[in-house]
């Protein structure tokens, strides 16, 4: 889509922020319980019976928006939610797609959710690389429909996926410890694999700030860190780019990150899992690629998932 | 005013192991979320920070002699020492917990990270062990001196055990050894210019 066609919405929210500025925009915003101002298109959504997490216990959204990994606000968890609600603005959004495309373009994620035909609601494990777990009931669309509406050309191998940047509203950001903005990539497979979505929304709202609001990468195999949040550039490329947590500690975090329950991390078992929110003693054993192995085991064949963690 | 220091002493100490009750009884979701954890966590940072505690006093007392508080805490260095370990219990406590038990702990022992975590737990137990005054007799002060200078090993391997535990750069180790590192640089500084003018 060419992007001339999106200007108008862009140019429309922006006044709508100008108002709020101003302070007559207020009625609208108010609305909005705290947190809960990313992307609003598409609700309600239906759920997908193909991803109904069939035998899951979704874990209490209270504990799924209070116990976050946003190293951008806070690298204590219980921090992050206050921190990323105090004046970090999710919307107006636009996200930039580019790189080898045939056709890349910048769209407000109101106007990308309307194009992709809406979204959907997904339960999906999630598993942290800290040996946690949850089960978080997510709404979003495939990756693989924005995929098609860039059209990558056929040297494009990886997508990288880049954060915001903006360290007057995020106190994280302003700290020199890690290279901001966040980045992470995928190859253009697990891009396209099934499971692989742009999440807007938590338990049918808007994603909360502190969830990675507006628009979020979600790929359930994977430890956490690879769904990346509050996107704001999507880029195809044909060298594999380097994500955040490799470049930081390349022996403890890899490119591929698949949850795997043989491949200790150097300080702790990945075997087994605390769950999220069941006290003190609540743990499962890990499953390889996170329970989905039927789904993404073929992406890696005769791929040593020792040395490619 | 000995009586007073130690009950500050033993007021500090009380509350701060007792300080994690206040958001769990609240039902803080984000505590709740993973109690062991962040138990985990809070015990080892208070263990950390009354250890450094300990071991600021001496050379803040040759440092400042005038600040009386330095010089009356000094006196209690055992207690608080001992806290100290008490604290590092309660944190391999709930290190079991996070883990999941004995097996996993053993299976997790040969991990650097946790290596350093269990010889410094076990100096520090050395230590506490070692603090009566029965056990001071019966060493000979001395050789007790000398054994309790194993505080300073235990100080290292602990800044190591938290340093690699960091996830993006040793921020908080930093923040909390950067003090006691200073004072005991000046209290060098001190002795060695002490020697210099004696000779
Ligand atoms: C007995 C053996 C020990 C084990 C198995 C152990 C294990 C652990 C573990 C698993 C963590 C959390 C790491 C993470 O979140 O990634 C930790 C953190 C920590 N430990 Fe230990 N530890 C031990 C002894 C000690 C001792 C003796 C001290 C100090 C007196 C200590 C001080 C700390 C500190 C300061 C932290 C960082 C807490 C934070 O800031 O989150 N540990 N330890």
């Amino acid at each position: 889509m060419p992007a001339s066609t999106v200007t108008p919405e862009e140019a429309f929210y922006n006044r709508r922020r100008f108002l709020r500025k101003l302070g007559l925009g207020l009625a609208g915003s108010a609305l909005l319980p705290q947190g809960l101002a990313g992307a609003t298109a598409g609700f309600p959504a239906k759920l997908n019976p193909k991803f109904d997490g069939a035998g899951l216990k979704s874990t209490d959204f209270d504990y799924v928006t209070s116990y976050n990994n946003f190293y951008e606000f806070s690298t204590d968890k219980g921090e992050v939610k206050k921190l990323a609600n105090e004046g970090w603005e999710t919307e107006p959004w636009s996200i930039q797609i580019g790189g080898l495309v045939e056709n890349p373009f910048k769209i407000d994620v109101n106007g990308l959710i309307k194009k992709v035909g809406g979204v959907e609601e997904r339960i999906y494990r999630f598993r942290c690389v800290e040996a946690w777990s949850m089960v978080v009931p997510w709404d979003g669309f495939p990756l693989k429909k924005l995929i098609e509406l860039a059209q990558p050309d056929k040297n494009a191998r990886y997508i990288k996926f880049t954060t915001f940047l903006d360290p007057k509203s995020a106190p994280g950001q302003r700290g020199r410890n890690i290279d901001w903005p966040y980045v992470e990539s995928l190859t253009i497979e697990e891009a396209n694999n099934d499971l692989a979505i742009l999440a807007t929304g938590v338990y049918g709202k808007p994603l909360p700030n502190q969830n990675g609001a507006p628009i979020r990468l979600v790929v359930p195999w994977k430890y956490g860190f690879k769904s990346i949040k509050s996107i704001v550039k999507i880029e195809f490329t044909r060298n594999r780019p380097r994500n955040t947590w490799q470049l930081l500690a390349p022996q403890e975090y890899g490119f591929y990150a698949n949850v795997n329950p043989e491949v200790d991390h150097p300080r702790w078992s990945q075997a087994s899992e605390r769950i999220i929110g069941g006290g003190f003693f609540a743990r499962q054993p890990t499953l390889p690629f996170n329970g989905y192995e039927k789904e993404v085991a073929h992406l890696y064949k005769g791929l040593n998932l020792r040395l490619h963690y | 005013m000995r009586f007073l220091i130690k009950l500050l002493i033993w007021t500090v100490v009380l509350l701060a192991g007792l300080y994690p009750a206040y958001p769990l009884i609240r039902a803080e979701a984000s505590v709740l979320a993973d109690p062991a954890k962040y138990l985990l966590e809070y015990y080892g940072k208070t263990a950390t920070l009354l250890f450094i505690g300990v071991l600021s006093l001496s050379p803040f007392k040759i440092l400042f002699p005038k600040f009386e508080l330095a010089r009356d805490l000094n006196r209690h260095r055992r207690l608080i020492g001992v806290s100290s370990f008490f604290f590092a219990l309660i944190h391999l406590g709930f290190y079991l917990v996070y883990t999941g038990g004995f097996t996993a702990f053993f299976e997790d022992i040969e991990k650097p990270f946790v290596l350093l975590g269990l010889s410094a737990f076990f100096l520090l137990l050395i230590l506490a062990v070692t603090s009566t005054n029965r056990m001071v007799r019966m060493l000979g002060g001395k050789k007790w001196k000398w054994l309790h200078r194993l505080a300073y090993v235990a100080a290292i391997l602990i800044l190591f055990h938290q340093a690699l535990q960091e996830k993006a750069g040793a921020v908080q180790t930093v923040y909390f050894f950067a003090p006691l590192a200073v004072l005991q640089i000046m209290r060098m500084g001190r002795l060695f210019t002490a020697k210099h003018k004696s000779t």
